[in-house]
């Protein structure tokens, strides 16, 4: 079945962020902006895979690049990052609210047995 | 921060007995997600559930029955398309465990497979995401539906 609120760009923005190495990455770069360089330092991930999964990331719009010398400094969208978030937070919010009848129903039953 | 999994855990005054049964026989289900829900409480039961009149535009939603072990786990697959078995890839797998906690019921919730299954999963669950005001109106008629209940506990 298909979805019809589900846009190209919001599968790409969700593999994305799938990954943990780009999650990490993107822990990296809220704390500061950072190159492929600086960023396969703190990883233990070789500098090719990260330049990889910094273009995976651009794709998506989590991160945007501006010229720094030889290479591209990276830096979050806290935009399309804070989209992301909202989106599964709005999953789990709709499980809140359905556990929180599980909790009702049951305990009405419970009640119900022993009065 | 863990993106793909949805994981809560609380807690309720009521038996494991109760709270399995109210997570797990369609006849409950009903009353706290779907409109309709039909499958056996029986691991393997392939089944549906049905958002708004399955008559008149509807979602009819496949659901697959993975594990059913009363008063512990229940669990189950959902989201696949119609016809396809259910699996780690195509689905969205969520799962109910109870364990007794003084004179109640833990009851922890999983759902997985938003990375599995991509973006799309996300946007289908927000679909189906209940209303504030639904909550409303569904509390004053659950007091009169749970006296006419019989839960063999």
């Amino acid at each position: 079945m298909t979805s019809p609120v589900a846009e190209l760009v919001d599968d790409d923005l969700w593999s994305a962020i799938g990954d943990p190495t780009r999650r990490r990455m993107l822990d990296l770069l809220l704390a500061g902006a950072g190159t492929a360089t600086t960023l396969s330092q703190q990883l233990p991930v070789t500098r090719q895979a990260v330049a990889k999964h910094l273009d995976v990331l651009n794709r998506a719009g989590l991160v945007q690049a501006t010229p720094a010398g030889r290479e591209k400094r990276y830096h979050v969208d806290d935009a399309q990052l804070a989209r992301a978030a909202a989106q599964l937070a709005s999953v789990g919010s709709a499980w809140d609210a359905r556990l929180r009848r599980i909790k009702t129903i049951a305990e009405t039953i419970q009640r119900t047995q022993h009065s | 921060m863990e993106i793909g999994t949805i994981e809560r855990e609380l807690y309720i005054q009521a038996s494991p007995e109760v709270v399995f049964e109210v997570v797990s026989n369609p006849e409950h289900v009903r009353q706290w997600w779907p409109d309709d829900a039909r499958y056996e409480v029986a691991p393997g039961s392939a089944g549906e559930i049905v958002f708004g009149d399955s008559e008149a535009g509807g979602q009819v939603v496949a659901l697959t029955v993975v594990e059913a072990r009363p008063p512990h786990t229940f669990s189950f697959r959902w989201t696949h398309p119609a016809g396809e078995t259910a699996t780690e890839g195509n689905s969205l797998l969520v799962t109910f465990v109870l364990t007794p906690s003084g004179d109640g019921t833990l009851l922890k919730f999983t759902e997985t497979g938003f990375r599995e299954l991509g973006w799309e999963a996300a946007a289908l669950e927000e679909m189906y995401q209940d209303h504030v005001n639904g909550w409303n109106m569904f509390l004053p008629r659950l007091v009169p539906y749970a006296a006419t209940l019989q839960v063999q506990p």
